[in-house]
């Protein structure tokens, strides 16, 4: 809490992250679009007891403790592009809800994947139910537990995606606007998919590319997200779970020739 | 963790955040204040909100609200909070979280090390299904309400 040298190195870590700037690299067809906040977090890991040893065990706890206080500036102004948009965010709510289920293209895509391709077994259902973020984490733990085979897959896709996931939909954003023609409200409505750090790198990459657009593409970005948190586990709970459960049957059949031992809840253990 | 202690953390990040502003977007920290401190009340008041209302809501939520409502345009104050906060940048905002979650995460790296590398292609499926699946949803939704 008090802990100054923390602030310091995140002083640090945004002074040279701002001094780099937004760097766009031209990949080909298209461009990758670079935010200082990806510097600050690649820099940030750099400084932690493996590398550096700037940052040491004690840095790296309060850091921990202190991301989600830190977000709240962060979500103040969220609101502040909502707020004068709102009118065009009502209009477009139909977009908003019913992209909300793209949440079940990841299990179309991450299921048979995971059974037949990775060979993986029920963890797949934990960790390609959905994006894992924390509801799902905490949904599934109250499930089958996190020492079970769903609880590994959801904590493997939640550490992937903590540690890589800002990076990588910050990157896919600037992909698909630039070489497809998903408008960028669409993508910026993807953006939303209940972390509010990807969300960011999402939105941020966007305006890089799209910066007259500003206003709307954080807002519908910040909305969907909103959305996403609020109706992400009901999702989950409702559809994509018994989805991903039904599916996993048919690509084990698929693989194995058999269907699978059935699943066992945590009250059953 | 005390409401002085909330508030201290949020007036660092808010001073880190001005510094960043400052650098990367070139405005200046006086112009960039208010707005700032703007945002911190607004958290500020989110979080008592949290503490008070005896319903379980995240004060996430209640500051992502009550910034949404101060901001539609006609609610008295709402052109002033805007023309302050719109000095404030963004991504300037976004850069410290990140740097905190950088440091944070050098915690997690040997937990990703042993989840293996099968984990990691599920997780990048899983992320591409996610977005695209939404974006294809989301634009042609977009294109049918005449929007884009």
């Amino acid at each position: 809490m008090k802990n100054v040298k923390l602030h310091l190195i995140a002083l640090g870590l945004v002074i040279i992250s701002e001094l780099i700037g937004i760097i766009q690299i031209p990949v080909g067809i298209g461009t990758i679009v670079l935010l200082p906040m990806l510097f600050a977090m690649v820099l940030g890991i750099l400084t932690t007891p493996k590398f550096l040893k700037i940052a040491k065990e004690k840095e790296m706890d309060d850091a921990g403790s202190l991301i989600g206080l830190t977000l709240m500036l962060l979500m103040a102004k969220y609101g502040t592009n909502i707020g004068p948009t709102l009118p065009k965010i009502l209009a477009a709510s139909p977009a908003l809800i019913l992209q909300e289920l793209g949440n079940l293209g990841t299990v179309i895509l991450g299921v048979p994947l995971g059974v037949i391709v990775l060979g993986l077994k029920r963890e797949t259902i934990g960790g390609a139910h959905s994006i894992s973020r924390e509801p799902n984490v905490a949904l599934i733990g109250d499930k089958f537990g996190l020492d079970s085979e769903e609880g590994q897959g959801v904590l493997g896709v939640y550490i992937v995606g903590t540690v890589i996931g800002t990076i990588f939909i910050g990157l896919m954003a600037s992909f698909l606007a630039v070489n497809t023609p998903l408008h960028p409200y669409a993508l910026a409505m993807a953006s939303g998919v209940g972390s509010a750090s990807m969300m960011t790198a999402g939105v941020g990459s966007l305006i890089a590319v799209y910066p007259e657009m500003e206003e709307m593409i954080t807002a519908f970005g910040a909305s969907s997200n909103m959305l996403s948190g609020l109706d992400g586990i009901y999702m989950s709970l409702i559809l994509a779970l018994p989805f991903s459960e039904w599916l996993y049957k048919k690509s084990y059949k698929f693989k194995y020739k058999e269907f699978p031992e059935p699943p066992m809840t945590k009250e059953e253990k | 963790m005390k409401l002085r202690d909330f508030i201290v953390i949020l007036l660092i990040t808010a001073g880190i955040s001005v510094v960043g502003n400052y650098i990367g977007y070139k405005v200046n920290p006086i112009e960039a204040i208010p707005g700032m401190l703007i945002l911190v009340g607004i958290a500020v008041a989110g979080i008592l909100l949290s503490k008070f209302i005896p319903v379980k809501i995240p004060s996430v939520a209640y500051i992502v609200t009550l910034s949404t409502l101060l901001t539609v345009p006609g609610i008295p104050g709402s052109a002033f909070i805007t023309e302050h906060v719109a000095k404030v940048n963004f991504l300037a905002l976004a850069t410290p979280i990140l740097a905190y979650a950088g440091i944070y995460t050098g915690k997690n790296l040997d937990s990703l090390k042993k989840t293996g590398w099968r984990i990691v292609i599920l997780a990048l499926v899983v992320m591409i299904g996610t977005y695209v699946s939404s974006a294809i949803i989301a634009n042609i939704t977009l294109k049918m309400l005449g929007q884009i």
